[in-house]
């Protein structure tokens, strides 16, 4: 089974993708994908560990590259796909200089990715309905986030909404 | 008329393309303040309401001429209040717009993540 959860920040994407990957079984991973910046981000990461806590997932760590994680056997968390983009995007090692190609690489191994692992839970972030006329690269940002959804949403067999912790199924049954 | 709304990049001229069988020869991009009714799909209204003072105005003193239109309008209405008077004007210009057309409207999909969600 795979999953595609998206929506507006704090919704409770996260613990419902949590839910679904326990709900799955097999051998957990959580893909751990935002590189940190400084304490803020520390702060997150600490919270989201805690979160997870006994809930038997291996944390592997991936910022790029997603095939490099995959297994198989493996039921896979990963959240978000935000992060996975931004960091190809925005390229930290290339003091953030955009790489269109990097995210290209970016996406199409999220989508060998669902389609390798026996179960994944993709959680990505929407960002689409307000009324900011950004700068360029944000717009490039958002456009290449979009691309991805709308390519995992294809494939995924499920794909969620969450308003506020309530779903909007737009696609396939929660099956748990 | 068919409304298709929904965020940036969602599918929404996508959905009509393959729903519709529409072309880009049918479909009218709008600009600044520039609409042509003429094509069968109008896209990007939100764009024509960004460069005009009274896009809702605009629309119901032309009602005959979109009735049998797709219509395709981006949701700009979810964010932070803008801190430019302009892009404010734009934000509530456009969702009563929307609201308008909707109530119009014979279908209203919402795009999401290129799966259609069905509103009326």
């Amino acid at each position: 089974m795979t999953y595609f959860i998206s929506g507006g920040a704090k919704n409770g994407k996260s613990t419902l993708a949590q839910a679904l990957a326990v709900a799955l079984g097999g051998k957990r991973f959580y893909v751990a994908t935002m590189i940190s910046t400084g304490e803020e981000d520390d702060d997150r990461i600490r919270r989201h560990i805690a979160d997870r806590d006994g809930m038997g997932f291996e944390t592997v760590e991936c910022f790029k590259n997603i095939m490099s994680v995959a297994d198989p056997d493996g039921t896979f968390l990963v959240d978000n796909v935000t992060s996975l983009i931004q960091n190809a995007l925005f390229p930290v090692e290339k003091n953030y200089e955009m790489d269109l190609e990097a995210a290209d690489r970016c996406a199409d191994g999220l989508i060998q990715f669902a389609g390798t692992v026996r179960h994944a839970v993709f959680v990505s972030d929407y960002i689409y309905s307000d009324a900011e006329r950004y700068s360029e690269s944000t717009e490039m940002y958002r456009k290449c986030l979009a691309d991805i959804d709308r390519r995992l949403a294809k494939v995924c067999d499920t794909v969620i909404e969450v308003s506020a912790g309530q779903l909007t199924i737009h696609k396939g049954d929660l099956c748990i | 008329m068919i409304l298709i709304i929904g965020g940036a990049y969602q599918g929404k001229l996508d959905y009509a393309k393959d729903t519709f069988g529409i072309t880009d020869e049918d479909v009218f991009i709008c600009d600044a303040g520039k609409i042509d009714f003429s094509k069968r799909c109008i896209y990007k209204i939100e764009e024509f309401a960004y460069g005009h003072p009274d896009p809702l105005g605009y629309f119901q003193a032309h009602r005959e001429e979109w009735q049998n239109s797709i219509l395709i309008l981006r949701d700009v209405f979810c964010g932070v209040v803008p801190m430019g008077a302009e892009n404010r004007a734009w934000r509530q210009n456009t969702g009563r717009l929307a609201q308008y057309l909707s109530k119009e409207a014979a279908q209203v999909s919402r795009i999401f993540c290129g799966l259609e969600q069905r509103l009326k």
